[in-house]
């Protein structure tokens, strides 16, 4: 049996780990680092180029090279947030067939799947490189956050990479495996992860092995690259007092920018100041101009603090839904390369009163934890289990636009949960089934996950007939929903599949053309 | 050893105050059944069998035939009065075990066994004290997690057993979920003790002449109460469902219904049924609280007005089947029996009546039967009749009437083993009697076995000198033997 690896699909980084004599270990690439960048690109003689090429050529290359894609998987063309990346995201983003965003590069689009796909593609060859082996099987992380569609898109991304996705689970819980292997005791921990892209809190309980995920909470558009962002802006602003000359326009000014903001960011974590000197960063009629900055971590702090104080407010909302005071968690896990910030290690010291947990690595703890999951999973000698959580609410629409929760979220899987409904006219021959997720009480709010008919029922006047629809999420996540009419015993039902996904078929051919595109460039 | 019992002299069973099932038992009592099998034809649990019984013996009503005092209660089943319901070693069905699968048949056996006592009470389930603090309740939750979780059996070839680990884990994590919230787990102590209560008093109802009977059948009613308080959801608690309804709860309709709905059929959602009134304002409903939620969706949510309505409906019904009943209607009867039990289906006397008029529009169709003397019957009508015999029979074990019948018409029909042993079920209830005996004879004498049939014609004429065809049954043997031997030696 071939092994199976954990991967750790980040925003802007990704990183690949594998049990090996029983300990999980994390798979340095060719280069010899342990991470990857999430990019992917095209160059001008046509080249495709990922990781660590594709980051060194982004700033010559800005408008053929994809970073932080996964801020657009599994959304909708019209989600704000693909809105905002629009603005701000040097590449273009178009929309596709399925209302879905896709990436237009090279003269090629691409679907966000298909390039979450190419970086996993990366992520297997890394590992099979290190391994000598042929790699077939991951478990693949994913921010607790993601919804349905999102993780339903990641899984498509496995599958384009030729990778089977045992299971998709969460960042912070696999940061929580890592952390909890070989340790025995009862603990309530706490995983704050602030990635280059994403926010997650969450609280987990461990004991002899069990791990239990209390509650998880966190924001899918607030991270490091968030920070970068607002550094890149003062500078912009600070440049155009400085030098009257807007940066806002210049595509490779601002991605140079970017880069030398997150190093900015990165050297103040060990110092008090940085200088950033951007010769030849724009030019007038003046000639060649230069930036020259420097950037204090006073500032820097001042600059993001609202950020680091927004997580905090998740924090608090995810210690109340899991019943847990500051006081009572006994250890708190950093994950994510942005917790390496002083002022992120300080807050969150001061909130829960304690310092912060010291043996992992940020940048790599989920990695592992993921292949900590594939072994638990597989091997069964394992002593280890995972109760996993559903992470959004599901339910049904009602009658006014109401959203009617049977699943709450963080209820652990696997779970069935039924309820009554009835109709709301005289002799109404059907109900229409509205699956939706979300935690909006407004039906519109939450995303549509399936509908279904259920016809037949006998006639009769309003609130008679009783319907009991019934929910049920297997141990993958999968998601089932029927409607009986108790009166018949008629029943329908379906197995959700989001809406907007690639189909099978397009999956196949993403596949094939990829293999093409390998064999060309050996040949 | 076997020792039967008789209803006592000077007592009239129709003054006592009897439930159906009570009721029944007593008619099995002829003085010529012993306990042993009253156990298995008395149509309720053998415990049951030996509780009534007891009491009864106390009281003066039964006594044992010929026994003393102690002697009419076999020994060998003593246990049984031990609880019937959730003991220990459950017996599973072992040919669910598959060697074949890639678990463990020790752990298939555990798998099987923890299913079939999913219904116990939560903490039982669990395997902690009723009281156990959240810590212990988690303790265990995680344990039985570690033994049942899905999870565990990740991609091994389980077969079946996918689905059962399933089902336990499920409810492992119900009993979890309410176990540790203190307000759910009043709430579900509550209807536990509701369901229970309910219970005894349809117990105490059906049963109300003795405390004895009660108190021996706890084990058996905390069983009963089960289906309805453990069931996962909600919905198939029917009293929680009916009546509960808040109607126009949410018809002050904001928004707009989902607007796209190319289907001709009406396209609205449904509405919820018993979801709280509060929908109306959206944002107060953001306020409910996660408890609030949970504590809606309960399974124990047992609605006490529309259980009543339910039963006395139920008893509305029931009633018409009693006159139904006695106006000799018994398929019209047993329909609003049938309606009855459905609207109130803990209600064991219903479905005791139900086994009662089956019983006895068995016997009216055997009374029926017996209009006809079956000699001038063709054979296919006997046939037909043995067919209806055996029907009935089950009904009426001990039926003398009957089982003299299904004798002369298996003998008629030449099938002389199958009258032989109706024959010996007369004797065995009645052995005194002369008329059977000859009956054996003249089949022992069609089987061709002389000696035999000299036997018991002789044992016929011993217990009555007088029995015709005893007499001239062994005359002409004896005449035919006579012949027989000039015969030989002519």
């Amino acid at each position: 049996m071939s092994r199976v690896i954990g991967i750790d699909l980040g925003t802007t980084n990704s990183c690949v780990a594998v049990i090996e004599n029983g300990q999980p270990t994390v798979i340095p690439n060719a280069g010899g680092y342990k991470t990857t960048p999430s990019m992917f690109g095209i160059s001008q003689d046509g080249k495709r180029l990922v990781g660590h090429l594709a980051k060194r050529q982004a700033i010559t290359n800005a408008r053929n090279t994809i970073f932080a894609s996964k801020r657009l998987i599994g959304r909708r063309f019209d989600d704000p947030e693909v809105q905002k990346s629009i603005d701000l995201c040097p590449y273009e983003i178009v929309r596709g067939p399925n209302d879905d965003p896709r990436i237009k590069i090279g003269g090629k689009t691409f679907t966000c799947p298909e390039i979450a796909g190419i970086v996993l593609r990366e992520m297997k060859r890394v590992a099979e490189e290190y391994l000598s082996e042929t790699v077939q099987e991951a478990v693949i992380t994913v921010p607790a956050y993601f919804n349905d569609a999102q993780r339903q898109c990641t899984k498509d991304a496995g599958k384009i990479a030729g990778l089977e996705v045992l299971r998709i689970i969460n960042e912070p819980t696999a940061a929580a495996l890592a952390y909890g292997m070989n340790r025995t005791g009862d603990e309530k921990i706490a995983v704050y992860d602030l990635g280059g892209g994403t926010f997650d809190i969450s609280i987990l309980e461990m004991s002899d092995g069990v791990v239990e995920v209390l509650a998880t909470s966190g924001n899918t558009f607030l991270g490091g690259e968030d920070l970068d962002r607002r550094i890149v802006q003062h500078l912009v602003e600070w440049f155009q007092d400085e030098a009257s000359l807007d940066l806002r326009g210049d595509t490779m000014a601002l991605q140079r920018l970017k880069d030398a903001a997150e190093k900015a960011k990165c050297d103040l974590s060990l110092r008090d100041a940085v200088e950033i000197n951007l010769p030849f960063i724009a030019s007038d009629a003046d000639g060649p101009r230069h930036l020259n900055y420097e950037l204090t971590r006073e500032k820097l702090e001042e600059l993001v603090g609202d950020i680091v104080e927004g997580t905090l407010k998740s924090v608090e909302q995810c210690l109340v839904d899991a019943g847990v005071t500051a006081a009572e968690v006994d250890q708190v896990v950093l994950v994510g390369g942005q917790t390496r910030m002083p002022l992120v290690q300080r807050r969150v010291t001061e909130f829960f009163g304690k310092r912060p947990h010291k043996g992992v690595n940020p940048d790599e703890v989920v990695a592992l934890g993921a292949a900590v999951q594939a072994a638990m999973l597989l091997d069964n000698n394992n002593d280890m289990l995972l109760l996993d959580v559903t992470p959004l609410s599901l339910g049904i629409g009602t009658y006014g636009g109401h959203f009617a929760r049977l699943i709450e979220r963080n209820t652990t899987v696997p779970v069935s949960k039924g309820h009554v409904f009835t109709t709301t006219r005289d002799d109404q021959s059907a109900v229409k089934i509205r699956v939706l997720q979300g935690e909006s009480d407004i039906a519109a709010e939450n995303d549509l996950l399936g509908e279904f008919v259920l016809s037949g029922i006998r006639p009769a006047p309003k609130g008679e007939p009783e319907i009991e629809v019934s929910f049920d999420i297997d141990a993958n996540g999968i998601v089932s929903v029927s409607a009986r009419d108790l009166a018949t015993g008629k029943e329908q039902s379906i197995t959700v599949s989001s809406t907007g996904k690639l189909s099978d078929a397009e999956i196949e051919q993403i596949i094939q053309e990829h293999d093409l595109y390998e064999v060309q460039l050996k040949g | 050893m076997a020792c039967p019992i008789a209803i006592a002299s000077g007592h009239d069973p129709t003054q006592l105050r009897l439930s159906a099932a009570e009721g029944y038992l007593l008619s099995r009592i002829d003085g010529r059944t012993p306990w042993r099998l009253l156990r298995e034809i008395g149509g309720i649990p053998a415990a049951d069998v030996d509780a009534c019984l007891e009491r009864w013996l106390d009281q003066g009503i039964v006594e044992v035939v010929g026994g003393g005092a102690a002697g009419g209660r076999p020994a060998a089943v003593d246990a049984a009065s031990a609880p019937p319901v959730v003991t220990t070693t459950i017996p599973i069905d072992a040919s669910l075990l598959d060697p074949a699968l890639d678990i463990d048949c020790t752990v298939q056996r555990r798998i099987l066994e923890f299913e079939l006592s999913l219904s116990r009470p939560y903490h039982e389930l669990l395997g902690v004290p009723a009281g156990a603090d959240p810590k212990a309740v988690k303790r265990a939750y995680f344990k039985l997690s570690k033994e049942f979780h899905p999870d565990r059996y990740f991609r091994r070839e389980i077969g079946p057993f996918a689905q059962r680990l399933e089902r336990i884990f499920k409810k492992v994590l119900e009993a979890h979920e309410i176990l540790s919230d203190p307000d759910l787990r009043q709430v579900a102590n509550q209807s536990e003790a509701a369901v229970a209560e309910a219970v005894d008093v349809v117990r105490s109802e059906t049963a109300p002449s003795s405390a004895t009977g009660a108190s021996d059948s706890g084990p058996s009613s905390s069983g009963a109460a089960h289906p309805v308080a453990a069931s996962t959801n909600p919905a198939s608690v029917p009293s929680a469902t009916t009546g509960a309804r808040p109607s126009g709860a949410s018809t002050t309709a904001k928004g707009e219904p989902p607007a796209t709905s190319a289907q001709s059929v009406s396209s609205e959602g449904p509405e919820p049924a018993s979801v709280a009134p509060a929908k109306v304002d959206a944002r107060t409903q953001e306020r409910l609280s996660k408890l609030e939620r949970l504590k809606q969706r309960m399974p124990f949510k047992i609605d006490q007005t529309a259980l009543a309505a339910r039963r006395a409906r139920a008893r509305e019904i029931f009633q018409a089947a009693e006159a139904s009943l006695s106006a000799g209607r018994f398929n019209e009867a047993e329909a609003s029996i049938r309606i009855a039990i459905t609207f109130d289906p803990s209600r064991a006397e219903y479905k005791e009546a139900l086994g009662a008029l089956r019983i006895r529009a068995a016997g009216d169709r055997a009374a029926k039967l017996l209009e006809t003397p079956s000699d001038r019957m063709s054979a296919a009508e006997l046939r037909d009749v043995l067919d209806l015999i055996e029907d009935v029979l089950p009904y009426r074990p001990h039926d003398a009437e009957l089982n003299l019948r299904a004798a002369k018409v298996c003998l008629q029909l030449g099938r002389h083993d199958e009258a032989v042993e109706y024959v010996e079920t007369l004797l065995e209830t009645d052995p005194d009697r002369a008329s059977h005996h000859s009956l054996l004879g003249r089949i022992e004498l069609a089987r061709g076995d002389g000696a035999a049939a000299r036997r018991a014609f002789e044992k016929a004429l011993s217990i009555d000198r007088e029995d015709l065809d005893a007499r001239r049954s062994l005359a002409s043997m004896r005449i035919a033997a006579h012949d027989a031997a000039r015969g030989g030696r002519r």
